[in-house]
């Protein structure tokens, strides 16, 4: 049902590699929350600095998934947001739980840069800001 | 790990491969693709339907209830959703996407299975360390 109008304004950055990119991003929004939803229901108490990053990391893979799908230089630059608010997350974590494994002590989605998810959630943020690089026309069109 | 875990690894495995293998021929998805990731939802459905005669007959996971149904769920739309995303543009990056279902279908599995069984699962700690 795209109109012509739909057409010429979409994203580049929602096509061709992107796809997957999205894709990717769109099942980390959904794993980071589903586990944060449940950490925070179950079990909130026992480590509500990492349930609440989980939490924080939820919103962010969500934020990015969103605003790498939309056209304009609006989600442009609120994906470029996102996407470097995951990098220095997920270093920042991975860093913290490295040197003192009782700064955390439950697993969130950035623990040890993401070991527990095979280090997609360090690879990701990299390969996102390279989409953004690769596709800066983006963030004049109107 | 159980038989369904097994047949998930191969289904989706099979289905990763012959996707992936689209991609890097450079075609978009086609009906072998989609029938491929058609066949790992079946085998899902088939873990559903298996849960729940097992959960009525001799009692739900050992680990969360509602941890175990929500993966099971999510693991069900996975494929869904895949589908419906790579065919709004069918260049040889969505049979990438479609290849991404198998493997997050596995990895699924081996989570809902850990859930299911507990700790004393064979090859859980394994599991545990890799995924």
């Amino acid at each position: 049902m795209a109109t012509t109008e739909e057409e010429t304004l979409k994203s580049s950055r929602s096509s061709g590699p992107g796809r997957l990119i999205i894709a990717v991003y769109a099942v980390f929004a959904l794993a980071a929350t589903a586990r944060a939803g449940f950490q925070i229901a179950t079990k909130f108490s026992e480590a509500p600095v990492a349930y609440s990053l989980s939490a924080f990391a939820a919103v962010v893979y969500i934020l990015a998934a969103v605003s790498l799908a939309k056209a304009g230089p609006r989600w442009f630059w609120t994906s470029v947001l996102a996407v470097s608010v995951e990098m220095v997350g997920v270093l920042t974590v991975g860093a913290v739980t490295l040197a003192s494994s009782a700064a955390l002590p439950d697993d969130t989605v950035w623990s040890a840069f993401g070991r527990g998810y095979g280090f997609v959630p360090l690879v990701l943020p990299i390969v996102g800001l390279w989409w953004l690089y690769y596709n800066r026309s983006d963030r004049e069109r109107r | 790990m159980d038989g369904y875990f097994y047949a998930v690894l191969i289904v989706g495995l099979l289905s990763t491969v012959v996707c992936v293998a689209g991609g890097i021929r450079g075609i978009g998805p086609n009906d072998i693709t989609i029938l491929s990731v058609a066949a790992v939802e079946l085998t899902l459905l088939v873990y559903l339907a298996g849960s729940i005669i097992s959960a009525i007959g001799a009692g739900g996971p050992s680990g969360p209830a509602w941890e175990f149904w929500g993966y099971l769920v999510t693991a069900l739309v996975i494929p869904l959703a895949a589908v419906y995303w790579s065919l709004m543009e069918r260049s040889r990056w969505s049979n990438f996407v479609l290849g991404s279902v198998g493997l997050i279908a596995l990895v699924m599995t081996a989570r809902m299975n850990q859930i299911w069984y507990g700790p004393q699962l064979e090859g859980a700690a394994l599991a545990a360390w890799i995924f």
